[in-house]
């Protein structure tokens, strides 16, 4: 029996690569991300260890918020560095502070990073234990010298002994390039900028006179390193800790390991998106196949062929084809990786370079994802090939025992209620496992209940091609309400893909205008200053509102302040506003309590969101913790209306300065007397900070909804694949249907069709079966992305938008896409050989 | 001729997991036998009576061939004699199981083990070569191709030079005389033969039915088969005739002649 599954798929070897090609895609994309992702670990923990290798303790800060390589930490005093060197078999110990330093282009823009750190720190000149290597030029030694990271002279074409203009937290100040260095191994750190001082210049620019973040220690050779930990941890006072440096490594490398591993889930997910759509390729075409093989498996069951060899033989089929598909997608991720990287790299994130890591566990994952998805698809088709009756071999009797469609809806039915209760149980959860089940269950109930629609609506969207085109027209329609079940089964793979990108198309749009809106409820100012920095979430200097609020024209200037701070044992954002002129710029719309007196008067303000679950009101105190100054008690002084601009929880900003080091403002909002010109003015007194930018409210709004459109746009290119398979499903099905019907378009051709018009009915049927996906697809994505927005509404998404002419677009799409998959099979129809086809049997 | 019987004591072994019947005994008994069997297509008016109730015995070690104008009921009858249908009510007997007791496993096995077909249009498996269609019913049984046997089916065939061609590759009498040598290869108690000459030119249809009737003579084959032609049917030892889903008549020993007067009589 192995012998005519495989000689059968031999003999089929353009349907066995057209089904493939739908696994092999998936599988690619999974083992690309994981080969990435790994090979990024890989090198990043290198790096670390590398960088670290001579440091044997560290000492720092006790963690205040979180822990490992992102708590957040307070840092301890200078003097801290003798006491350190007089602990015995301590051979050396240097401080070190880091902080904001942004260099300034020679095109006069900020260098930005796109959302990694402009880091400025101390140059150690302890080659021993600094964490960076000089490759060219001298050390830091006064107050205007400085080291660049040598990727960023690179890129950007500083040399040593050029003069660089630097963003600090105070003014803008001009260092010499005395040298540059590469941290660790590698040119840059991820695409971070680093700016070394020497260490007490570098105290000075990132306000920590006198104080260190960490004290980096090196032991004396042959010393006891136990003892020396435990001697220099009774010497410290409280608040400070000593770690070794294979714990700041292990954190370090944590810290990376948990970004990549959310990039790696984020990755995956559209992965088995891919997968899953290529599924429903799968049971297609083997459906279709198991119908156009009736007569051979028949005839193996009358010369004894047994139920069970006949559904091994349609499974084992699978399994090969599962196969050869995922090691081919091993083969490709492995390129694909490779190009994710040079990507990146593009994208100005240099990686560190390293060798690509292929663990065992890739190779595993993929086979048995891209082996279980065909047989799991195989399954159905199948069970329909054994109950194929011996007699269909000599007798053209339609001997198919199908399931009843009664059956089939009610189990589909059941599947898609199944569905739709999972989904609201996983979004009001919130559990995102159980929406994404729900997600699977809706679109497999849908697509078993797809026929009964399949017949009438293919119906409908043929009428105008078939009064457009004709003959052919009528004919292609015909043809796509002739299967209702094939018709459907083609479609389902389309309609998962638009159905995805139509949730997320609502999603997005109702999610740029609860921006909008929560923009327009919140500021009250005509300008706003905010920080150029891609990532939208960077700070800058301290001096940039008393420059912007001196600008002739503008009446009233807020600043606003974020950072973290502990609310009842969890780690929240924290907003803060000048309350001198708020009234004048920002909207608080308090339902209890008061707005700008409480905040004056150093109380919390909390969203009526928070205070509804965590049961609050006005006059409470609640426990709160900085990590400057420790847990503190704060009176609830307000209450007002949730905006996601604002956030869960403000205060003053009086307050906030006190309990923040060395805080830097976020934002300044402008209130000006209306005259024309008073945007320049202030854009040109803040042309020393290149970081920042000036907005008008209808400009900033804009770029809000850019920022969403941005990101929908990643979205949607990640979804292009499942879109691509569920297009090659489509070609895969009308090469098949082609291939089917060879006597019939012969007699068409035969009777006077041109080549042009059996072109033409080709194509109206692919279209119809396009268009017949994107309808259900749209009509599901919407109804997912509207219950996505209605559960995210406590989030701040407090607007439900359908984009109505997205999704009209995207049915245009569809259309086109469908007569692109069309253009390969009609080409081939239209070849026939006239004769040969008729005498086909 | 010595060697064949020996193939065929050693064959009898073989099967006897289903029929423990000493070959004396079996040699008495009908290969196959139908009693009162009835098929009905549709229901009310529309209801079509295929087979009307057919009594029949098909004696063993004997060449019978079913005659019978198109719509008679022929495929049928043979469709349900050997399994691959249903009779809507009656018995039908292969050897001594009824099989209409048996559910698709045991048909399975029946067809596999005990019964052979040759049909009109051939119907080997495109994808294998002439040799892997021979042994396709051993391959599936899961048993050894007994060597000398096939050799044998291959050689008195004249197809041992075609066997790594595809059945595209082979002319039509080849492909039969292939379909021929499959049916035999697990030595079946009976074969069903549809038309079997009815694709073939009239050399091709000569040899085919030489071969038939020289495997009835020489090794005792019982074969059954459904055939237009009356010189196709005067290789038969027996011809029952059929008409409108009933038995109208028998003739032993025919002649091309005698055939053709009584298909005349019938009006075929």
């Amino acid at each position: 029996m192995w012998r005519v599954t495989i000689k059968g798929l031999l003999a089929h070897k353009l349907r066995l690569a057209l089904t493939g090609l739908a696994i092999v895609l998936g599988v690619t994309f999974i083992a690309g991300t994981f080969v990435l992702t790994d090979t990024l670990h890989n090198t990043f923990d290198s790096l670390f260890g590398n960088v670290y290798q001579n440091i044997d303790f560290q000492v720092r800060g006790v963690a205040q918020f979180g822990s490992g390589g992102t708590a957040t930490r307070n840092p301890v005093p200078e003097s801290l560095v003798a006491t350190v060197q007089r602990v015995p078999g301590v051979e050396a110990a240097e401080g070190s502070v880091t902080g904001y330093a942004q260099y300034i282009a020679p095109d006069g823009k900020a260098i930005s990073t796109g959302g990694a750190p402009t880091l400025g720190l101390s140059f150690d000149p302890n080659a021993q234990i600094s964490a960076l290597r000089l490759v060219q030029g001298k050390d830091p030694t006064t107050p205007q010298q400085v080291v660049m990271d040598l990727g960023t002279a690179q890129k950007y074409g500083f040399k040593v002994g050029q003069s660089v203009r630097i963003l600090l937290q105070g003014p803008t100040r001009t260092f010499t390039i005395v040298g540059l260095a590469r941290f660790g191994t590698a040119d840059n750190l991820a695409g971070a900028t680093l700016a070394a001082f020497d260490t007490s210049t570098a105290q000075a620019l990132m306000g920590e006179v006198g104080q260190f973040d960490t004290i980096n220690v090196v032991a004396q050779p042959g010393a006891d390193k136990t003892t020396v930990q435990r001697d220099i941890a009774r010497a410290l006072p409280r608040g400070v800790e000593v770690v070794t440096g294979q714990t700041v490594v292990n954190e370090a490398t944590n810290a990376i390991g948990q970004a990549l591993g959310f990039l790696n889930t984020a990755l995956l997910v559209f992965a088995f998106i891919a997968l899953f759509v290529g599924g429903f390729t799968i049971l297609n075409t083997f459906s279709i196949t198991v119908g156009q093989r009736t007569r051979e498996l028949a005839l193996l069951r009358i010369v004894g062929a047994s139920r069970r060899q006949v559904f091994r033989s349609v499974l084992g089929e699978a399994a090969i084809v599962g196969l050869v598909s995922s090691l081919i997608g091993l083969g490709l991720g492995v390129l694909a990786a490779i190009g994710l990287e040079k990507l990146l790299s593009g994208f100005g994130v240099t990686l560190p370079s390293g060798p690509l890591v292929f663990e065992a566990r890739t190779v595993i994952v993929c086979l048995v994802v891209g082996v279980g998805v065909t047989l799991v698809a195989a399954i159905s088709p199948a069970r329909r090939a054994v109950r194929i009756a011996p007699v269909a071999a000599v007798s053209a009797q339609q001997t198919e025992e199908e399931v009843p469609l009664r059956r089939r809806f009610t189990r589909g039915g059941i599947i898609f209620v199944v569905g739709v209760a999972l989904l609201a149980w996983g979004l009001t959860a919130p559990a995102i496992a159980l929406v994404g089940l729900g997600a699977v269950l809706i679109f497999v109930g849908v697509a078993m209940l797809a026929p009964a629609v399949a017949r009438p609506m293919a119906s409908v969207i043929g009428r105008p091609l078939a009064r457009l085109l004709g003959t052919s027209g009528r004919l292609g329609r015909e043809n796509s309400m002739r299967s209702p079940r094939r018709t459907a089964q083609t479609s389902s793979a389309l309609m998962v893909g638009l159905a995805l990108v139509s949730a997320i198309a609502v999603f997005g749009a109702s999610l740029s205008r609860s921006a909008t809106a929560s923009v327009d409820n919140a500021i009250s100012a005509d300008l706003i200053v905010s920080t150029t920095n891609n990532a939208g979430n960077g700070n800058f200097s301290e001096s940039v509102p008393q420059v912007a609020s001196s600008v002739p024209g503008v009446t009233a200037s807020t600043t606003v302040y974020g950072d973290q701070f502990e609310f009842r044992s969890s780690l929240e954002s924290l907003l803060a506003i000048d309350t001198k002129e708020m009234s004048q710029t920002v909207i608080l719309s308090t339902t209890s309590g008061s707005g700008a007196p409480a905040l004056a008067a150093g109380d919390l303000l909390v969203d009526t969101t928070t205070a509804n679950s965590d049961h609050l009101t006005v006059g409470e105190s609640v426990p709160v913790k900085f990590a400057l100054t420790g847990p503190q008690t704060m009176r609830i002084g307000g209450i007002y209306q949730p905006n996601a601009l604002v956030g869960h929880f403000l205060v003053g900003d009086a307050f906030f300065v006190r309990h923040f080091q060395n805080p830097l403002p976020g934002a300044v909002l402008l209130k000006t007397d209306g005259s024309t010109g008073v945007q320049q003015a202030v854009a040109r007194a803040l042309a020393p900070y290149p970081n920042v930018k000036v907005q008008s409210r209808a400009q900033f709004e804009a770029s809000e909804s850019a920022q969403v459109n941005q990101l929908l746009g990643l979205v949607y290119a990640l979804l292009a694949l499942a879109v691509v398979i569920a297009l090659i499903g489509i070609v895969n099905t009308l090469m098949l249907s082609v291939f089917e019907r060879t006597h019939e378009i012969g007699l068409l051709r035969a009777v006077g069709m041109k080549r042009r018009q059996v072109r033409a009915m080709i194509r109206s049927e692919s279209v119809i079966l396009a268009v017949f996906g994107a309808i259900i697809g749209i009509i599901i994505g919407t109804g997912l992305g509207i219950a996505l927005v209605s559960a995210l509404h406590s989030q701040g998404i407090t607007n439900t938008v359908v984009p109505t002419s997205s999704l009209v677009v995207f049915l245009i799409l569809a259309a086109l896409l469908g007569l692109l998959a069309a253009s390969w099979p009609a080409r081939r129809a239209a070849r026939l050989d006239v004769l040969a086809a008729i005498a086909a049997d | 001729m010595g060697s064949a019987l020996h193939l065929r004591t050693t064959k009898r072994g073989r099967v006897a997991l289903t029929d423990q019947a000493l070959p004396a005994a079996r040699a008495g008994s009908p290969a196959a036998r139908a009693v009162d069997l009835r098929k009905t297509y549709g229901t009310g008016q529309a209801t079509v009576h295929a087979l009307a109730g057919i009594d029949v015995t098909f004696e063993r070690g004997r060449f019978t061939a079913v005659m019978g104008p198109s719509g008679s009921g022929k495929s049928t009858l043979m469709h349900c004699m050997a399994g691959l249908d249903r009779p809507t009510s009656g018995e039908a007997w292969v050897g001594d199981l009824d099989i209409g007791k048996l559910d698709d496993k045991g048909l399975t096995q029946l067809r596999r083990d005990r019964i052979g077909f040759v049909f009109q249009s051939f119907n080997l498996v495109p994808t294998l070569t002439a040799g892997e269609n021979v042994t396709l019913p051993a391959d599936l049984a899961g048993k050894k191709v007994d060597k000398e046997w096939f050799d044998y089916l291959v050689g008195q065939l004249g197809i041992a030079d075609r066997l790594t061609h595809r059945p595209t590759e082979m002319s039509g009498g080849q492909q039969q005389r292939c379909a021929c040598a499959r049916a035999l290869i697990n030595r079946p108690d009976l074969i069903f033969a549809d038309e079997p000459t009815g694709n073939l030119d009239s050399n091709s249809s000569a040899e085919m039915l030489a071969f038939l009737r020289r495997s009835v003579t020489e090794f005792g084959q019982s074969i059954v088969m459904v055939t237009h032609d009356p010189r196709g049917a005067s290789y038969a030892d027996r011809v029952v005739f059929l008409a409108d889903g009933n038995i109208v008549d028998e003739m032993r020993d025919p002649t091309p002649e005698s055939v053709l007067e009584r298909v005349g009589g019938l009006g075929a």
